[in-house]
């Protein structure tokens, strides 16, 4: 049984605030994601969790207890460094055992237990090696046996991917997941990419700037985005985000995208939304993948465009689309028949449009 | 080209072993014009470097091996005349004079040099975390160092007074008089040579140790401490291990450089009281100036250059072990 909870957790580093006032419950087994771009504190809030960063103000809580006094070497956390952190001067086994040998675990427990890791990880053939001579691949996983074989009930991971093969990366991601599902315990685990983190977690916690923006399921996240930063950085291309102006009233909402023209909004769930929009300049955003492509005469909410440009990616066809002052992405499946230079509708897709505040990025009228 | 795409794919053509003996490279002409005209270019130096480091060796080599002594005006190279074998050698066995120096000059080194190792590496423990003021007490401690050692010698002597400061501080902490004569009894002698040189040298095993220690990996002591580890667990099975190769470079530095404990000693007891504190450099000193026994300093001087060789030679060998077990 673990869960943490944090409350009001606050790192300041002189001027600069890294984690700001985060509220943050981490039910016990639950895979959570700390998702941000590099500098968004998430590795801080980690070092907080593990105890090697102590915070400015607010609490940390394992299962109800306070960890303010707890030293980072009694909080029995697993935790896999972004660059591993290995004890180079060691074996493989001298790696896996330190953690049992610094909690005076008797011999053959340790042999026992190493050996069950060593299976599980598939290392067996590599226990005497010195650790120079493993691939980081291999490294990667030392690393996490090293923290799993003191079976802590929180593990923390640190980017801990970033650094291996795309073929290795996507294998020790379902590894994990096997793992987690294995040792059962809670495991937070920090990121920049999106995929990742929507592939693993149970619930994402998307951060930037020491705030947190968003924590919901990666369902939540990426379908209703609280606001323009969340919208912005999850999914790839990410959402289509176009400055307007609503016009019209209750009934009959429309929307003026300038000098790219305008549009009507049938949408009876976007209509209800507009009802709580503050201020006329809104920022519209859709998807690329929920945008549907039109012939141009069709009366369908949306915007005539001309395709620009024509990205085919592997699976899918990227076409980009533009009018006016606006530009906008639309993902296909591949070898979608288009051509550069025809006019198109860009048919704003029912149910799934989402509308910000332009001022402060928040959605409007999300529940 | 080809050659090397056919050699490298196994089964096409049979590779050379690779145990196998190592082919002198063929040169170009080109290249053994530019090795030849590299010798010449060297060449000064490498003769200015014979001439520097071979020849008073091999001087040094050739007196030992006679009575020579300037004193009756013969010349240096004409020391044949005198020629004696290994006379000065077997007398070294005989002058108990000389056994006693080097015994008291060991146990200065097996005193002072674990005491100067402690210190310095509980020092450099303490200045590898942060604390207020870290600055100018590293500083602070550098200072012994650079300070002149006759110099400092003559601080301990004038410390070491029996009117002098230790035995006022000593008396206000014990809170009676405290009167004793440090530099005139035999063991105290001793004793006051010995601080004053912990003193000095402390700060240089320090620098040295410290620098090993900063070289520790920081993430490996977090992950260390994340598994578990706490500041002993940590010392003992993450930097020691790694400090190995530093902290025998700082031992055998200092026991090669305490062996020749000379000006410090030499300016606060001059060898005494009597013989107490006469170290190795203190005798050949006598010999030299007051004996005017040349030829067997020589001997002598090769017979602890071969001592300390040996020393060396045994802290280059662990270092090697411990580096070949690090790169392994």
């Amino acid at each position: 049984m673990a869960s943490i909870e944090m409350t009001g957790l606050t790192k300041n580093f002189g001027e600069l605030t890294a984690v700001n006032d985060l509220n943050l419950k981490i039910r016990d087994k639950e895979f959570v994601a700390l998702l941000g771009p590099s500098g968004c504190g998430k590795t801080t809030t980690m070092n907080m969790i593990a105890g090697i960063e102590m915070p400015s103000a607010g609490s940390i809580l394992f299962d109800g207890r306070d960890m303010r006094t707890t030293p980072a070497n009694k909080r029995d956390v697993g935790f896999v460094f972004q660059n591993y952190a290995i004890f180079t001067h060691m074996t493989v086994r001298k790696n896996l055992e330190f953690g049992l040998r610094v909690r005076g675990v008797e011999k053959s427990e340790i042999q026992r237990r190493v050996q069950n890791m060593a299976d599980l990880m598939r290392l067996n053939d590599r226990l005497d090696w010195r650790t120079a001579k493993l691939s980081v691949n291999e490294l990667q996983k030392v690393a996490i046996g090293r923290s799993a074989v003191t079976e802590p009930e929180i593990f923390l991971l640190d980017e801990p991917l970033s650094n291996l093969d795309a073929a290795f990366r996507a294998f020790m991601r379902t590894e994990l997941k096997h793992l987690q599902h294995e040792f059962q315990q809670t495991m937070v685990y920090v990121t920049h990419d999106q995929i990742e983190a929507m592939s693993l977690a149970d619930r994402i916690a998307v951060m930037d700037l020491g705030l947190l923006q968003q924590y919901g399921t990666p369902n939540e996240v990426y379908n209703k985005p609280r606001n323009i930063f969340v919208a912005n950085f999850m999914g790839s291309p990410s959402m289509n985000l176009l400055p307007c102006r609503l016009t019209g009233g209750d009934g009959a909402w429309g929307l003026d995208f300038g000098n790219a023209g305008t549009s009507a909004i049938e949408d009876g769930e976007l209509a209800r939304r507009c009802k709580s929009a503050a201020a006329a300049e809104i920022v519209f955003g859709m998807r690329p993948e929920d945008i549907d492509i039109q012939p141009s005469e069709v009366g369908h909410p949306g915007l005539n465009m001309e395709v620009t440009f024509v990205e085919p990616i592997g699976p899918r066809t990227v076409i980009h689309l533009a009018a006016g002052d606006h530009q906008v992405k639309v993902a296909k499946d591949k070898q979608y028949p288009i051509e550069i230079g025809a006019t198109v509708k860009a048919a704003f897709p029912k149910g799934r449009c989402h509308i910000f505040d332009a001022e402060s990025g928040v959605a409007i009228g999300l529940e | 080209m080809t050659d090397s795409v056919v050699n490298a794919s196994p089964g096409l053509s049979p590779r050379p072993a690779k145990s196998g003996r190592k082919k002198k490279p063929v040169l170009t002409p080109l290249e053994r014009e530019g090795k030849k005209l590299g010798l010449y270019m060297t060449l000064p130096a490498q003769l200015l470097l014979l001439f520097i480091v071979a020849f008073p060796l091999c001087m040094q080599v050739y007196v030992s091996l006679t009575w020579w002594t300037p004193l009756d005006g013969t010349k240096w190279y004409d020391a044949y005349e005198s020629l004696n074998w290994f006379g000065n050698y077997g007398d070294i066995f005989d002058d108990s004079k000389f056994w006693g120096s080097l015994a008291r000059t060991f146990l200065i080194v097996v005193v002072v040099v674990p005491a100067e190792f402690m210190l310095g590496l509980g020092l450099a423990m303490l200045f590898a975390d942060k604390f207020p003021g870290k600055r100018v007490f590293y500083s602070i401690m550098l200072m012994p160092m650079m300070i002149v050692p006759a110099v400092a010698g003559y601080m301990f002597f004038m410390l070491f007074q029996s009117s002098g400061p230790i035995n006022d501080i000593l008396s206000a902490i014990t809170g009676t008089r405290i009167d004793m004569v440090w530099l005139a009894d035999r063991d105290l002698a001793m004793v006051s040579v010995m601080i004053a040189d912990i003193w000095q040298w402390t700060p240089l095993m320090f620098l040295i140790l410290l620098a090993g220690m900063v070289g520790v990996p920081e993430d490996q002591m977090k992950a260390a401490t994340l598994l578990g580890a706490n500041a002993w667990h940590r010392f003992w099975r993450i930097v020691l291990p790694r400090m190995k190769t530093v902290m025998i470079i700082a031992l055998v530095i200092r026991t090669v450089e305490c062996f020749k404990i000379f000006d410090i000693l030499y300016v606060m007891t001059g060898g005494g009281p009597g013989v107490a504190t006469k170290s190795i450099s203190v005798y050949i000193l006598d010999l030299t100036f007051k004996d005017l026994e040349w030829s067997y300093v020589a001997a002598i001087g090769l017979f602890i250059l071969f001592f300390l060789s040996l020393i060396a030679l045994v802290g280059i060998y662990y270092m090697q072990a411990a580096q070949k077990k690090a790169e392994a």
